[in-house]
């Protein structure tokens, strides 16, 4: 259970809680044991899902029953309806989950029937003339980038909703470009520049806009992120997101003279906030780099800079004491 | 000693044998599709706090083989549910610890197992196909364990687990996802049981572990996220596999695990104050077990199971906890 607070309870108040849910246990165990029931002898009838329909309101995590509503589905309903009538009824169910999700945003089960269903929505009416139109299924689409936008404001962190927007991404019948995700992701990082979800998915949708768009622009957008990142440093040193994303736009083969420049942009913020762990970690591990990068016998400055920090992070950060005594040590005495 | 400072280990015994006890609690009733994967939990924890015989053994595989879905050929989590990995690989552990394997018709589960696996190299949950690493894990975590490893695709079950890796060094559940403690914990786990660390960049990773842990000791699984026990285990098997327990204050985590006990009734909670469970309970235990709490029986990191279980088995990967304190 997560983050459920602990309440010490009497044992009569115990006593009658447990009385006061007996009717709804009652109810819940007869409909779980006529429902599996029902299974077992393959019942497929409008009957038995509506009754699946009232289980899973009450147990959403209950996947057996998820897996039996898709079976109705599939052998019951599927095979004696319209096309027509197929579409109406998973936008039901999508329905049905998004309610579901409001109240229960990280369960898996049912971020997993509202993908099944997205899935056997079927293509489109078919045109007067004959022709299939891809018409339901984009709609569809673009219903659910609303509803993961919304599961997103509500928890901008939800890995679960970060991992459903990139799947409908991946299958929308008529995508929307990667530089509308950009912008998407962008907001959610000036909302909250500790949105390391949100700087994540940057990190996997530039390089789709820089194959595309040549190495000259990738050049000139590569600057506008250091401008994003370094904003976003300046505003709060102590915030491990921005750091990791500096790390992943210097990558792990920079180029010399944007190391030195990084660097001594970091020295500066630095400066600024002498005891800040970040600056000294990020500037420990950006002169190391630099030192796989240059000659062996200029080296020796460097390296006693890093010792240097290392020992001062040591003190800053003693969680963490070992490992930079260990990096110490391996850059020799 | 206060709760603060000392593992009660009476007290989450009694937790652990109580839960079999609630049958007239909704909640009891409305976790049955937990129920295979809460016998695994309980029973590791009372086997690293060296009371394995308080459940009965014959009862649990009696229960175990209950859930055995005959259509599917594999386990669900409470007899009449559906087969699925997850429970699969819990009554495949319960029955290693029991040293019961013999009661299941391997073949039949093994290719339950294989049969989950997609053309990207990802394993599916169940046959309607939701994928995971999670699951990668549990086919070559149950493989594994059944000796069965030779059937398994190997070079297309790492080629996935690759794709998921991060700049970061971490990993996440599918491709393109953000790296996560769990994730984490799962793919490293199931490369070292194919002896394929060498996919891990060991220093990022172990840099990205060591960075969970907060100023109150607690660790999170992503960054600016806040504390939880389970975490503790996750990021610490990865760390004792890659052989960096020490890059973290063990001190200081101790602290914060036992501050999560519930000091009248037992168990463990995701944070202190908390509500406790069986999930947690078993997380705190074993990442205490993984810093060498004195008293504790060693467990293994890698299968989470009892490191002389897995020994017996001859399936010890190279992984390294902190020693063992006397007191
Ligand atoms: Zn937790």
């Amino acid at each position: 259970m997560h983050g459920v607070k602990r309440t010490r309870q009497s044992r009569e108040a115990e006593e009658a809680r447990k009385l006061k849910e007996q009717a709804k246990l009652k109810d819940y165990l007869l409909l779980t044991e006529d429902l599996l029931s029902r299974k077992k002898k393959k019942d497929w009838s409008k009957e038995a899902f509506d009754l699946a329909t009232k289980l899973l309101h009450s147990n959403p995590e209950f996947y057996t029953i998820w897996n039996y509503r898709r079976n109705i589905l599939i052998n019951g309903i599927f095979p004696s309806s319209s096309v027509e009538e197929i579409n109406s009824i998973l936008s039901s169910d999508l329905s049905l989950t998004t309610s579901a999700l409001k109240a229960h945003p990280k369960v898996y089960w049912i971020w997993n029937h509202r993908r099944w269903c997205l899935e056997n929505v079927p293509p489109g009416p078919s045109s007067p003339t004959g022709e299939q139109t891809q018409g339901w299924r984009q709609k569809n689409w673009e219903r659910e980038m609303y509803v993961v936008e919304r599961m997103l404001d509500a928890d901008a962190r939800n890995f679960h909703a970060w991992n459903y927007r990139r799947y409908i991404l991946s299958l929308f019948p008529t995508p929307p470009p990667p530089t509308q995700e950009l912008k998407y992701t962008t907001h959610k990082i000036e909302s909250n520049f500790s949105n390391f979800s949100a700087w994540h998915q940057r990190s996997k949708i530039l390089p789709l806009i820089w194959e595309k768009e040549g190495k000259e622009r990738e050049e000139e957008m590569r600057e506008l992120e250091f401008d994003l990142v370094r904003n976003a440093l300046y505003t709060d040193p102590n915030d491990q997101s921005a750091w990791l994303y500096h790390r992943w736009l210097i990558g792990p083969h920079p180029d010399p003279i944007l190391l030195t420049r990084e660097i001594t942009s970091i020295q500066e913020l630095l400066s600024e906030q002498p005891d800040s762990k970040w600056c000294m970690e990020s500037l420990v591990h950006y002169t190391l780099l630099l030192i796989s990068l240059t000659p062996e016998t200029e080296r020796e400055e460097m390296k006693s800079e890093c010792r240097r920090l290392l020992a001062e992070l040591a003190g800053v950060d003693p969680c963490r004491k070992n490992r930079y005594q260990e990096i110490s040590e391996r850059l020799g005495v | 000693m206060t709760s603060d400072s000392e593992l009660l280990v009476p007290l989450h015994v009694a937790y652990i044998k109580s839960l079999g006890e609630n049958k007239d609690d909704l909640v009891y009733h409305m976790t049955a599709h937990l129920r295979l994967n809460a016998i695994y939990w309980g029973l590791t924890a009372l086997c690293i706090m060296n009371q394995k015989e308080a459940l009965d053994r014959e009862e649990m595989i009696g229960f175990v083989m209950s859930c055995w879905d005959d259509e599917a050929g594999g386990f669900g989590a409470h007899p009449d549910h559906d087969a699925h990995i997850l429970a699969t690989l819990s009554a495949i552990q319960i029955l290693v610890i029991q040293d019961a394997l013999d009661r299941i018709d391997i073949p039949r589960v093994v290719k339950f197992i294989l049969s989950l696996q997609q053309p990207s190299g990802v394993f599916a949950g169940d046959s309607f196909g939701e994928v995971d690493t999670r699951f990668s894990y549990c086919a070559v975590n149950a493989l594994s364990l059944l000796g069965k490893l030779s059937e398994l695709d190997v070079e297309k079950t790492v080629a996935y687990i690759r794709s998921c890796k991060n700049f970061d060094g971490g990993f996440g559940a599918c491709i393109g996802a953000e790296s996560h403690a769990g994730q984490v914990f799962v793919c490293v786990a199931a490369l070292a049981i194919l002896d394929r660390l060498d996919e891990v960049d060991h220093e990022t990773l172990a840099w990205w572990l060591a960075e969970r842990q907060l100023p109150n000791g607690g660790l999170n699984g992503r960054p600016e996220k806040l504390e939880d026990v389970c975490y503790s285990f996750w990021v610490l098997s990865a760390l004792s596999i890659l052989q960096k327990l020490s890059w973290i204050d063990s001190d200081k985590l101790s602290s914060f695990i036992l501050s999560a006990q519930d000091p009248d009734s037992g168990g463990i909670a995701d944070r202190p104050g908390d509500m406790v469970d069986v999930f947690h309970t078993l997380f705190g235990v074993a990442a205490l077990s993984l810093l060498g709490y004195p008293g504790l029986v060693d467990l293994d990191p890698v299968y989470c199971m009892p490191a002389s279980v897995i020994e017996a088995k001859g399936l010890r990967k190279s992984w390294q906890a902190l020693e063992r304190r006397s007191k």
